[in-house]
């Protein structure tokens, strides 16, 4: 009886610590979510105020600053760096899963090797060598640099994808008379969607909410959100301003919330291939 | 038949055959794999390449024609330079607590929500909300929300209780913690991830056995669920090492490297080097350590996990 008792305290605990940790992980998500709405009369008030009359006001007035030209060089580089990574790094996958590649572990490793060096380093001379092309401030230059973040990982998450997918299907196509290309393109890519998918959203996520690399590199004119974010609103210690820096910021981490929570089972399946 | 990678074919086609097959099969692969080598190559190898050459430049960028061969002269002024050995230190505790922090907080996540119990899927989901949030946009929450001195949570939490509390992200240790306590609230959820999974893939029978045979649950953890997990613990100790070393965006956001440089962690010091005073080869040189004492830190840590994982399978 009392080791029953027990055991039902300990799995309150249980549920209580895991209820704290779900707490704090959303907090901040909750907190500049009811912020946005808020006018600044509410803001900014100790104890925070959970019942208020709502208002759209702050977002109008992100509207009004600008904010969809960065919204949109956003979406540009994003899209067009997570297409890129995406369709150089699913072939050479399935190259690396499939196909006998001299000196394959080196050539693994030196592309796992680059995802380990401190983006820095890379900015640095990136930064003179677009300086030097006039490429500074181009959505082209920002996009091919991705490369850089996104393809390491979309290479080893797929390849670990398609080695999962039997050979035995690679077999049965070229008994069918099926080419090398179209083997893979029609019997084994469709056999590892999943790894995709996965490995899109995680090259998205990555992209949309980059900061040190198109900061040095965006210039002016391809400026993404949380460059913006930083300079626009920098200097944020007044607090009447507070509405406004809360919606702008959920329209920066929209995206990526929505989508990571729509289809949470291949941001998991990523993260816990021991991506990043 | 033909088609299929050589290794899969008999000996005696590839006899018959050999150049054709060899060049087809040399074209085929080139075909998948080459254009990302190329990539990867032009926007990530180079970039290192020419990082470590510039180190080696006295090398001013507004001056470019006046960049000198000075050959280790950055590295020398490097280890006499007070600003840079302070950035060292501060990446080694940040990147130290850090790491450190996140792999216990997220095994212990992973451990607790092991066990079946109602909405595990959404608890899930939320989990992983710090890691996904563009890391900008959450240092702010966090500076103008919580930390701020005056209207912020935390000193309103603590006043309730009767402490008042600091000018957080201004004021000297504090503001160290509060870059520290965003770093670790990020990361958490990636160890979880990778925790929940490996925990998910361990067998279950050796758990239950050590149970039957009267292990508590603190002992199964200890001595059963966590050696089992040892691998997979080094490469993601390796993988956390990598990103907290390389931290910037909740540095610069939050503090900005101060006060009195508190915070300048080593990426913070190489973009102020190099991008604010445009010492391209000094900066670099310090990049160039950055990337030593990552890739020296990773190492030995695999050596040392995963020498003791082949001294455990060769004894048993």
């Amino acid at each position: 009886m009392r080791g029953h008792t027990r055991r039902r305290l300990a799995e309150a605990a249980r549920l209580l610590a895991i209820a704290l940790a779900v707490f704090l992980a959303v907090l901040p998500l909750l907190w500049v979510l009811l912020a946005s709405f808020k006018l600044p009369a509410d803001v900014a008030q100790l104890p925070p105020r959970l019942l208020f009359t709502p208002t759209l006001q702050n977002y109008l007035q992100v509207l009004d600053a600008g904010f969809a030209s960065f919204f949109r060089n956003s979406v540009v580089v994003t899209l067009g760096a997570v297409a890129l990574s995406v369709g150089l790094g699913v072939p050479a996958a399935y190259g690396f899963s499939r196909l006998k590649v001299p000196a394959a572990r080196a050539l693994l490793l030196f592309v796992l090797s680059m995802r380990f060096v401190p983006y820095i380093v890379f900015a640095v001379p990136l930064f003179v060598m677009l300086v030097r092309l006039g490429l500074v401030g181009t959505h082209g230059a920002l996009i091919v640099v991705y490369i850089l973040i996104n393809l390491p990982l979309v290479v080893w998450l797929m390849k670990s994808f398609f080695d999962d997918v039997p050979t035995d299907i690679d077999d049965a196509a070229a008994v069918d008379g099926a080419n090398r290309f179209q083997s893979f393109a029609l019997v084994v890519l469709p056999s590892a969607a999943a790894g995709v998918a996965c490995v899109t959203i995680l090259s998205f996520i990555f992209t949309w909410n980059e900061y040190l690399l198109a900061l040095v590199l965006s210039g002016r004119a391809a400026q993404t959100l949380p460059v913006v974010l930083t300079r626009f609103l920098g200097g944020m210690e007044d607090p009447v301003r507070w509405g406004l820096l809360s919606a702008s910021s959920v329209v920066v981490l929209a995206p990526v919330v929505v989508v990571t929570l729509l289809v949470h089972r291949y941001v998991r399946a990523g993260f816990g291939g021991g991506a990043n | 038949m033909a088609r299929r990678a050589p290794s899969a074919s008999p000996p005696s086609r590839l006899h018959r055959a050999p150049n054709h097959q060899s060049r087809l099969h040399w074209r085929e692969t080139f075909g998948f794999i080459g254009p990302a080598l190329l990539a990867l190559a032009v926007v990530a190898l180079v970039p290192v390449l020419w990082a470590i050459g510039a180190s080696l430049y006295d090398w001013h960028f507004h001056r470019s024609a006046a960049r000198s061969f000075v050959g280790l002269g950055n590295y020398v002024r490097l280890a006499g330079d007070p600003r840079f050995l302070n950035a060292v230190w501060v990446t080694l505790i940040y990147t130290t607590v850090s790491v450190s922090a996140t792999m216990v907080f997220g095994t212990l996540l992973a451990l607790l929500t092991k066990a079946p119990f109602p909405g595990k899927g959404v608890v899930r989901a939320l989990l992983t909300v710090p890691m996904i949030m563009t890391p900008v946009v959450s240092t702010l929450v966090w500076k103008t929300f919580f930390f701020e001195a005056d209207q912020g949570l935390i000193n309103w939490v603590l006043g309730i209780v009767g402490i008042a509390g600091p000018a957080w992200v201004a004021s000297s240790p504090y503001a160290f913690v509060t870059v520290l306590v965003v770093n670790i609230w990020f990361m958490t959820p990636f160890v979880y991830l990778v925790m929940d999974a490996a925990l998910e893939g361990l067998p279950g029978e050796v758990v239950d056995a050590a149970k039957i045979d009267g292990a508590g649950y603190w002992q199964r953890v200890r001595f059963v669920i966590l050696p089992m997990l040892r691998a997979t613990i080094v490469f993601t100790v390796i993988f956390r090492i990598t990103i907290d070393a390389r931290m910037f965006e909740i540095i610069h956001v939050m503090t900005g490297g101060g006060p009195a440089r508190d915070t300048e962690v080593l990426t913070l010091w190489v973009y102020n080097a190099a991008l604010r005073s445009f010492h391209l080869g000094y900066g670099n040189a310090g990049g160039v350590v950055l990337m030593l004492l990552v890739g020296a830190a990773c190492l030995a840590i695999m050596l040392v996990g995963l020498r003791d994982l082949y001294r455990r399978s060769v004894s048993t």
